[in-house]
């Protein structure tokens, strides 16, 4: 009796971890086949588009014909000018927020509660807000140089975030070592802090790396549509996401080259992802391994 | 961090030139989504015959490009409609036309529409297509959204105010609408009718209605017959003069007609 009792039990508890097992595997199996239909549709429909005249050319009647060389150019640009902005303030931001003030007290909850609400509104809200301040009121018109600037203040709440837990995630005890050791509060940070969170601060710079390459509606109003190689930061520049918006929304016969651009933004985001994550590995190991 | 220094170096005095440096002399347009396409290539041809000339289009809805031209933001609008009275005080310039035309999908056995039946789908008196002799199946209403042209011309033309259609779905640009009475069979949309034809002569499942008994194809567009039909227009604050003038004259003269035949519009008549 007891033993088939203990038999029974022994089933069900391996029915229950082989169903667990599987519904864990079907879950992972599902979040990577998401990827790999969208990826596959992009090839599908884009691949045979692609050569390396469509990397380097000009745009010719509205996208249908020709290539996305400037487009290309424009969006490195864009994203350039995004992340000079954002890298610097959002990491003084993030170690001020973990390191010279407590996140209960007053200007530390604002501060919080500010980027929370920055995270939560709509990107068409900072496009508007971009054209009203950087385009009109700084006179900076239609240009990459708005783009970027918007893209920073849209990158910067989630890039603050991130950093923030990264550094909060360092133990305490390397700070009260750093100061045991008489380094400088700035030398414990350069050289103990940010290493050490530097695989988070990558993840914070991919992220905002990510919303800036996918994000259309911010753009259309500062950076704008014009497809000339720009020539300066002053110029109007389309942003890859803003083209293939334009030739799949309001081009006719424009599909084909949207999905071929579709597919050079997802590979452009692979590279940079594989440079950021090798970039923080290098200066993982550099800093605390040797110094 | 050398590089990293060297890098920030060379963008700020990239930055630094750059707003020191402008074009000889450029233009700025604003505007309707479905006039850019076309500015773009009207730019760059006369880009190309004025060395020196840039001309920088932006695109954003036709209310803007009205606005733009009247704050001064831009040298010259682009509205896909005729003006309204209040804005009479700006002049408009017509550099092609384009036919709307009531769109379904190609397996809806709905052949014609009536101009009555159209507004009492749009009013939701009517949410079945068998109602109007098709199948039974419940009718997707697909709508423009708010400050589009085409809706202003669509509801002026049924003299139905935008407040008392009853849409499932709202949509922003043209291929939009295509897309979405692709998708779903028992959508009903208004599209340009250019890119309508050109798009079902692909084997995209839309079929165009007929309006008033005029079939919508571009001919009927060109000659005048089919009711409804915009003009395609810049706009400017004042009486155009110098580059301005130049740019629009070009725009309306008959070396750009392949150019506005290729965005899938109607040339005016020379």
């Amino acid at each position: 009796m007891d033993n088939s009792h203990q038999a029974y039990g022994q089933l069900m508890a391996w029915k229950r971890d082989h169903l667990m097992t599987l519904f864990i595997w079907l879950a992972a199996l599902m979040v990577a086949g998401a990827f790999l239909w969208l990826l596959g549709d992009l090839l599908v429909h884009g691949a045979t588009h692609l050569s390396w005249s469509f990397l380097v050319d000009a745009p010719e009647n509205a996208g249908r014909a020709g290539g996305i060389g400037s487009i290309i150019v424009s969006t490195l640009l864009i994203l350039t000018v995004a992340m000079l902005a954002a890298v610097p303030l959002g990491l003084a931001t993030a170690v001020l927020l973990t390191e010279f003030i407590s996140a209960t007290s007053r200007f530390g909850r604002l501060i919080g509660m500010s980027l929370d609400v920055l995270a939560g509104v709509p990107s068409i809200v900072f496009g508007l807000f971009g054209n009203v301040f950087f385009s009109v009121y700084l006179g900076l018109g239609f240009s990459i140089l708005s783009g970027g600037l918007t893209l920073a203040c849209m990158a910067l709440p989630i890039f603050i975030n991130t950093a923030e837990a990264g550094l909060r995630a360092v133990p305490d005890e390397w700070r009260a070592g750093a100061a045991a050791l008489g380094l400088s509060r700035g030398a414990a940070l350069l050289h103990i802090l940010i290493p050490a969170a530097a695989p988070a601060l990558t993840a914070a710079l991919l992220l905002g790396v990510g919303r800036a390459m996918a994000e259309t509606a911010a753009l259309i109003f500062t950076s704008g549509y014009v497809d000339r190689m720009p020539s300066s930061l002053m110029d109007s520049g389309r942003a890859l996401s803003v083209h293939i918006y334009d030739l799949s929304m309001n081009v006719a016969g424009g599909d084909a080259n949207a999905y071929a651009s579709a597919l050079i933004l997802i590979v452009l985001l692979m590279i940079i992802n594989g440079i950021a994550q090798s970039l923080s590995e290098k200066l993982l190991q550099r800093r605390i391994i040797t110094a | 961090m050398f590089k990293i220094n060297q890098l920030i170096a060379s963008v700020l005095m990239l930055a630094i030139t750059s707003l020191t440096y402008a074009a000889d002399q450029k233009l700025v347009l604003t505007g309707s989504s479905t006039i850019a396409p076309l500015a773009v290539e009207l730019g760059k041809r006369f880009e190309k015959l004025n060395p020196g000339v840039r001309v920088d289009v932006q695109s954003g809805g036709s209310s803007r490009g009205v606005s733009d031209a009247r704050s001064g933001l831009a040298d010259i609008g682009m509205a896909s409609r005729a003006l309204k009275d209040e804005e009479k005080d700006l002049k408009s310039f017509t550099i092609a036309l384009d036919g709307i035309g009531v769109i379904l999908h190609k397996d809806n056995p709905v052949k014609t529409l009536t101009d009555q039946q159209v507004i009492d789908i749009y009013t939701g008196k009517i949410t079945n297509w068998r109602d109007v002799g098709g199948k039974d199946g419940r009718i997707t209403v697909v709508n423009k959204a708010e400050g589009r042209s085409t809706l202003e011309l669509f509801t002026h033309y049924y003299k139905l105010k935008n407040s008392d259609i009853k849409a499932q779905v709202v949509i922003g640009d043209n291929q939009q609408g295509i897309k979405t009475v692709a998708g779903n069979p028992g959508a009903i949309g208004y599209v340009s009718i250019g890119t309508a034809e050109f798009e079902s002569g692909n084997g995209t499942p839309i079929k165009l209605l007929p309006m008033e008994g005029v079939a919508a194809s571009v001919e009927n567009v060109r000659n005048g017959s089919f009711p409804l039909s915009r003009p395609l227009n810049l706009v400017t604050k004042y009486v155009p003069m110098g580059l301005v003038k130049q740019f629009i004259d070009f725009t309306r003269s008959k070396e750009v007609a392949d150019l506005v035949e290729a965005q899938y519009f109607v040339p005016l008549p020379h």
